[in-house]
């Protein structure tokens, strides 16, 4: 017991004083976070500068103005049609609205035909939905509100979107679109029979950092524990291990300190990885904190496992390097790390279901922010074990003290 | 080294387990592969001395020490080390013995005193860091980080940790490899305090003067196989009653010229040396300056001295010992 102690504090001092190990296990993954955090979450504020150019100048353009003001995701930025245009190409507008002449008159027309309709008869379903037609490619998108029955009031509103920026286009497409149906069903005075109410289960930048914070903690696990095959085979290549082995010390003790190690260096990245969620993107855990470590545990567990596996087969330190490279480097692009496994190409999402890396982070996930499950957590988890059992057995059979 | 008589396991019969030699080796076999490294070995080593295993690299010295160390299995034959079989049960073994591994780096980001300390940790019983630092002389040096010592450094604390568990039987792989000779002298005084303490050593070296100042007696081992084993006057005597005359060699004269020169009993040439191994030194110098004189050359470094371990090994082997 005191030599398991003794050993890992050497395993500790040896670590923390060697300048680069420290670098990588630690400033890597932060600096993973920070910069795909910033790109992702575009600086963390997902609010679009839309243009507004309104050629009617009615009370009914003023009106419609005010329900588009109303959306936080949007930012109008009045002005002309021409510099509206201009200052999209110029990048510092992600897509312009345009109220046409005539919208306010078109809307009166609509106004009385309703009236009209409601004091005559019963005969609804005769009304063309109101719909956004949608012309891709073609730089602009003509968001069509039409009112009902009578055709020849109808009036578009048109909304020019880059087609290179094709997430925020469409966002902007579908938020004007929304915006457009809600005020056609006002007017038709059809109460909704159907809604949509959106909720989020973390604060509102949570989309893509909420996202990344627990795959990037699933990316360091993974790393710290297959890492663990380079200082490994050095040890054996310097014959510090058959040197220990000419000692009376146990080798489950030798085994065990490097394991502690790992988890100490598993449990600061957690802490770190989870301060820097919570403090820069505001991500916080959701789940039982004692979820939370099992998961960890058993993460940094699994991947250390596969660390001797590694270091079982590798005979020089540099050839442990290279194959914890070939081992790490699919496994943080194929599983899901960065993004969702379900928007993969198709032939590498088999890949991504063998990967014990999308079961970590798929659990970390569910644990952390309440992601949606890739697969269920006890199977996250015994996929997990799975992983570590086989790759204990075999690097039991191979692992060589020399 | 403070080891009283009842450290021995706390056994009874003392007297007969003093007898008992430390180490017994009886056909020793070890190969890797197609290559045999031990070819069936045997020898035994007292308790209280100094044995060396003499050859050069490949001979086979480090597999056997390992084999003793419990560190590797042998192919065939038996090996007891205290009185236990190191094949079977190399654990009990550990406890009680000292190693020194050849090549050592060992924790480079630690300093002496910390794996001091950790390998201190190891054993049940343990030596004082101060006085193992004072043994091997790397008290001042007790901060630095190992991966800042010299070679020499590195190896005089290899030599320590050896020390660490205050050892019955300590094993010394070429403990003097990479030092000066300073560093290589007081390793040998330190050697020999171990030897006064009642230490048993076992050490392996193609050092000819290590053999010659330090061991008790000296197992030649080449090729898998001991030559030759005995005390250094016994190797020397049995082998060479006679003198060596040694010149550069030159190339006017045929070595078999040169053996049947008068009281020549065996002619060799080595690194650039020619030695006339001879039983009467007058009439073999006599004939060799005659015969140069003749062919009108001049034999340069002349010079006789009496034969050493180097000769012994020369003459087993038909290769130097250093290569």
């Amino acid at each position: 017991m005191n030599a398991l102690l003794t050993l890992t504090i050497a395993n500790i001092r040896s670590f923390t004083r060697d300048r680069t190990a420290l670098f990588w296990t630690f400033a890597f993954p932060v600096i993973f976070v920070l910069l795909f955090g910033a790109i992702f979450s575009g600086g963390g504020s997902t609010r679009y500068a839309v243009g507004w150019v309104d050629q009617d100048g009615t009370a009914a353009s003023a009106e419609l103005r005010q329900a588009f003001a109303q959306i936080t995701l949007l930012r109008l930025h009045d002005g002309s049609l021409a510099a509206s245009l201009d200052a999209m190409r110029q990048g510092n507008l992600q897509a312009v609205v345009v109220v046409p002449h005539g919208y306010g008159a078109a809307i009166a027309r609509s106004a009385q035909v309703i009236a009209g309709r409601t004091s005559g008869a019963a005969a609804p379903g005769g009304s063309p939905a109101p719909g956004a037609s949608a012309t891709p490619g073609g730089g602009a998108v003509h968001a069509g509100l039409v009112a009902p029955s009578l055709a020849p009031a109808a009036v578009e509103l048109q909304v020019y979107t880059d087609p290179s920026q094709q997430s925020s286009s469409a966002t902007i497409r579908q938020i004007v679109s929304q915006v457009v149906s809600s005020l056609d069903l006002a007017l038709t005075g059809r109460p909704p029979a159907l809604g949509v109410s959106d909720r989020t289960l973390q604060s509102q930048r949570l989309t893509n950092a909420a996202f990344l914070v627990p795959g990037i903690l699933g990316m360091a696990l993974m790393q710290l524990g297959v890492f663990a095959a380079v200082p490994l085979v050095a040890q054996r290549e310097k014959l510090i291990l058959k040197r220990l082995n000419a000692t009376p010390l146990p080798r489950w003790t030798l085994v065990g300190s490097n394991v502690v190690l790992r988890l100490l260096i598993g449990l600061v990245q957690t802490v770190l990885l989870l301060g820097i969620g919570s403090v820069v993107f505001g991500v916080t855990v959701l789940g039982a904190p004692w979820l939370m470590a099992l998961v960890v545990i058993l993460g940094a567990l699994t991947f250390t496992s596969i660390g001797y596996v590694v270091a079982s087969f590798a005979r020089t330190e540099e050839s442990a390097n290279g194959i914890v490279q070939v081992v790490q480097f699919p496994m943080m692009f194929l599983s899901g790390v960065f993004f969702p496994i379900e928007i993969m190409p198709a032939v590498l999402r088999p890949v991504a279901a063998v990967l014990p890396l999308t079961y970590l982070g798929d659990a970390l996930r569910q644990v952390m922010v309440g992601g949606s499950a890739y697969a269920p957590l006890p199977l996250d988890l015994g996929i997990l074990a799975a992983w570590l059992v086989v790759c204990l057995g075999i690097a039991a059979r191979f692992f060589r003290w020399e | 080294m403070a080891r009283g008589a009842d450290c021995s396991g706390g056994r009874s019969g003392l007297n007969a387990e003093l007898q008992e030699p430390v180490i017994e080796v009886d056909g020793l076999r070890k190969r890797y592969g197609d290559v045999v490294a031990v070819d069936g070995i045997g020898f035994a080593v007292r308790r209280g001395e100094i044995f060396g295993l003499l050859g050069p690299n490949g001979a086979g010295k480090t597999t056997t020490v390992e084999i003793l160390e419990g560190l590797r299995k042998p192919d065939a034959g038996t090996v007891r080390v205290l009185g236990i079989d190191a094949a079977r049960a190399p654990e009990r073994i550990k406890e009680r013995i000292g190693v020194q591994l050849q090549t050592v780096s060992l924790y480079p980001f630690l300093t002496v005193t910390e794996v001091l300390d950790l390998f201190r940790s190891f054993y049940r019983h343990s030596m004082p860091t101060a006085w193992l630092l004072e043994a091997v002389e790397l008290g001042e040096r007790r901060d630095a980080q190992t991966r800042h010592l010299s070679g020499g450094q590195r190896q005089r604390l290899s030599v320590a940790l050896a020390l660490v568990n205050d050892p019955e039987l300590v094993f010394l792989d070429e403990p003097t490899t990479g030092m000066d000779p300073q560093a290589r002298r007081s390793l040998w005084s330190l050697v020999q305090r171990l030897r006064e303490q009642g230490t048993t050593v076992l050490l392996t070296t193609h050092y000819m003067e290590e053999a010659e100042q330090l061991c008790d007696r000296v197992a030649v081992m080449d090729h898998g196989h001991v030559l030759e084993l005995g005390t250094v006057d016994e190797l020397v005597s049995r082998r060479f009653r006679e003198r060596a005359v040694h010149f550069e060699t030159l190339p006017e004269l045929d070595l078999r010229e040169l053996g049947d020169l008068a009281g020549v009993k065996r002619a060799v040439v080595e690194d650039g040396q020619t030695v006339l191994y001879t039983a009467d030194v007058g009439a073999t110098i006599g004939a060799l300056l005659a015969r140069t004189e003749a062919l009108g050359l001049e034999p340069r470094n002349l010079g006789i001295r009496r034969a050493t371990l180097e000769d012994v090994f020369l003459d087993l082997t038909g290769h130097a010992l250093r290569e």
